[in-house]
């Protein structure tokens, strides 16, 4: 079993709070990414887990036992890194071998053979046994950093931008070799992106950090339709969910800002009955681009600002008033610039948030 | 009027080829983007234009007059860079109107217009800041601002907002597009970025090893990728390529990908492209986009069935990895795009057809999209 704890962890750098009061239970076997901007804390986090930083207040348990005065090595987990820390004059066997001489591990040299050989073919690198590691690409080298980290069998695995170095297409490949490889593993591995595409395709669940603090822990569906605040709304998703402001009228069903106003459907009118409205009744709304529809009457007039043709959809960025907001529709659509169009929301996939707080209304 | 013609162009770094014979064809109000890994030669070709590299031969034409051999101040275009080359001691305002200034353009002219550039930008609120009170995707607008002042016949970019963060740069996709429009300019945007590429431009030239492979509207690029460079490097997900082969079955030509144990009859327009036979004499692959593959979790006659290896969520849709092997046998896999949370399971069995028009075939050989007869 290797759960891993972390129960109200902080770690200070100088005046700087880089991760503060930090709980959370991470399950055994689960694929968790800690997901966050530069600066959000989530390496530190990671560090602190390895061994690698002490936190200055907290616990960290890795299958229920305490390890804060454990050392990286006791602590049996291994960690990747973005940059590929390979011995550049020793082949891919023998960066594989390297971790298993210690004589800690007591291995014979049939037993780390073995075990070599099937971490290589596990990430696929077996052709490239007997290649110097400084005459490889950057997908075969992170392929050899993982296979090195495959080759101890730790409880759990670290891993820290492993895949941002690498180009568009080497990164969706791996993305999903890297999933496939820790399922068949059985594995525990904390993975660590600024990337929302690596989080969602990847996590079985993720944490969102923001300046230290962990913001919301979920499936990724669950952050993606159910975001707590509007910096999870706005940080997962790409194009970037719409957020503006207006005043809700609940009795006449109307929510208004000079150019974007709407009417409010009798089930959103019902929902927002039993939301904590701020008192001058003004709300954030947070509409998602596929929820975001063309309609030939009865919508919101707006015009066409820009029009981007993605191949398998358009981009459409409609200007109402002072408001600019991206709507996702089919490939096939015929939109102009400055056209004149008319669009409603998918209102049941609405979401509201504290225009002061930035906090969902509906999930406090 | 500002066409740009680049005609059996060639340039050599010492052995190295770094452009190929290239021929673009650029008309003026065009937004052509240039798109392709490091090393593909488009960032020399940017610089060529620019007057920033000599090439070795070729002829380069800006507005019908020949400036190959002219000087880069003499060309009358406009370069912005990655990185922001401001000067740090002078306010934004200073930085814009520094090229007038330097042309001797009298006061009331700058003032009037740098004011009428940096509102289309909006700065205006921002131009008696220095750089580095500025931030990232400000100090950018400031750059391109003192690019456009000058009003150049042609706009030329190099990665301009490679270095913004993700939301800033799909905003500034946005504005860019929008400020070619309202400027009436000709611009030649240079990047890696294959969704800047297709959002903005239209007409992408697709570079690699210093050869031109593609040039076309974006829709085109993505509809009907000339080669299978093409085919992978536009779009994401990357498009389907598997190995294939082609067999009769009793309606016709039939498809069997690695790991079915029988063929699957073509639909006619996929079946045209392989000419009666005739292309299948080469080994073949098989190009389908992930949104061209229909998934049903029941049954349908005459699809591919294969089940579910893994699935990755996107949130407004799911991204699912299948595999054809439904037994032993090592199997293609595909992605296909589906609804949010259509398919509940890995391992769970599915069923995929392909959609007729939107089936490619690539000559393994060779690379090339095969094309039905006209």
């Amino acid at each position: 079993m290797a759960r891993v704890s972390l129960t109200g962890v902080s770690k200070r750098y100088g005046a700087v709070r880089a991760v503060n009061a930090l709980t959370l239970d991470i399950r055994d076997r689960e694929f968790f990414v800690l997901l966050g901007p530069t600066g959000a804390g989530k390496s530190t986090t990671l560090r602190c887990i390895a061994g690698l930083d002490q936190p200055d207040e907290g616990d960290i348990a890795i299958a229920g036992e305490r390890v804060n005065d454990w050392s990286a090595a006791q602590r049996d987990v291994a960690l990747v890194f973005q940059q590929y820390s390979l011995y550049p004059n020793y082949t891919v066997r023998e960066n594989l071998a390297f971790p298993l001489k210690s004589k800690l591990r007591n291995l014979s040299a049939q037993q780390i053979e073995a075990r070599v050989a099937k971490a290589a073919s596990t990430v696929r690198i077996t052709h490239l046994m007997d290649r110097r590691t400084d005459r490889l690409s950057g997908g075969e080298m992170q392929r050899v950093s993982i296979g090195r980290a495959i080759v101890r069998e730790p409880r759990v695995f670290l891993m820290d931008e492993p895949l941002s170095n690498l180009d568009a297409k080497l990164r969706e490949l791996l993305r999903a070799e890297l999933k496939g490889l820790q399922q068949r593993l059985e594995t525990t591995l904390i993975f660590v992106t600024h990337d929302q595409v690596e989080a969602m395709t990847m996590g079985d669940r993720i944490g969102v950090v923001n300046k230290g603090e962990l913001i919301q822990v979920g499936a990724p569906h669950e952050i993606y339709n159910t975001p707590k605040n509007t910096f999870v709304a706005s940080f997962v998703g790409a194009p970037a969910i719409n957020l503006f402001d207006v005043t809700l009228d609940l009795s006449a069903g109307t929510a208004h800002d000079g150019a974007l106003s709407f009417t409010l459907e009798p089930g959103t009118q019902a929902q927002l009955g039993a939301l904590p409205i701020p008192n001058d009744r003004r709300v954030r709304v947070g509409v998602r681009p596929e929820d975001v529809k063309l309609v030939a009457a009865g919508g919101v007039a707006g015009t066409i600002y820009g029009a981007e043709h993605h191949g398998v959809e358009i981009i459409a960025i409609i200007q109402a008033g002072d408001h600019m907001l991206r709507a996702t529709i089919p490939a096939d659509s015929n939109v102009a610039v400055n056209q004149p169009v008319q669009f409603s929301f998918t209102q049941e996939k609405l979401h509201f948030f504290d225009p002061l707080t930035g906090d969902s209304l509906s999930q406090r | 009027m500002a066409d740009i013609q680049i005609i059996d162009v060639d340039k050599h770094f010492g052995a190295n080829h770094v452009i190929r014979k290239l021929n673009l064809q650029i008309r003026h109000g065009e937004f052509v983007v240039l798109l392709g890994p490091s090393g593909c030669g488009k960032t020399t070709t940017l610089r060529a234009l620019a007057g920033l590299e000599n090439i070795d031969s070729g002829e380069i034409r800006i507005g019908g007059r020949r400036v190959d051999q002219l000087p880069p101040q003499e060309r009358d275009t406009a370069f912005v860079f990655q990185l922001y080359s401001l000067y740090p001691h002078l306010t934004a305002f200073d930085n814009i109107a520094f090229p007038l200034r330097a042309a001797g353009m009298p006061d009331a002219k700058v003032r009037e217009a740098v004011t009428a550039v940096a509102k289309v930008l909006r700065i205006d609120h921002l131009l008696r800041k220095r750089p580095s009170a500025l931030a990232g995707g400000d100090m950018q607008r400031v750059t391109i601002g003192r690019a456009l002042v000058r009003r150049p016949a042609a706009m030329l970019m190099d990665e301009p907002i490679g270095a913004l963060d993700a939301k800033l740069r799909e905003e500034m996709r946005a504005e860019l597009r929008r400020l070619h429009i309202e400027n009436d300019s000709t611009t030649v945007y240079v990047t890696h970025d294959q969704v800047e590429a297709m959002s903005m431009a239209d007409k992408i030239g697709v570079m690699n090893d210093g050869l031109l492979q593609q040039y076309d509207s974006p829709t085109k690029v993505y509809d009907e990728p000339a080669n299978l460079f093409v085919a992978q490097f536009v779009g994401s997900p990357i498009m389907n390529v598997v190995d294939c082969e082609i067999a009769a079955t009793a309606n016709g030509a039939g498809l069997r990908l690695p790991g079915m144990s029988e063929a699957v009859r073509l639909g006619p327009r996929a079946a045209a492209k392989l000419h009666g036979g005739a292309a299948a004499a080469d080994e073949l692959m098989l190009g389908i986009r992930p949104e061209a593959i229909a998934v049903s979790r029941t049954p349908v006659a005459g699809a591919i069935a294969a089940r579910v290896h893994l699935i990755e969520p996107m949130g407004p849709y799911d991204i699912v990895d299948i595999m054809t092997a439904t037994g032993h046998d090592d199997g293609a896999t595909l992605r296909a795009r589906t609804a949010s949370r259509f398919v509940r399971a890995q391992g769970e069995p599915v069923w995929l057809s392909l959609d007729d028009a939107r089936t490619h075939f690539f000559n393994k050989r060779s690379s090339q999209l095969l094309r039905a007869a006209a």
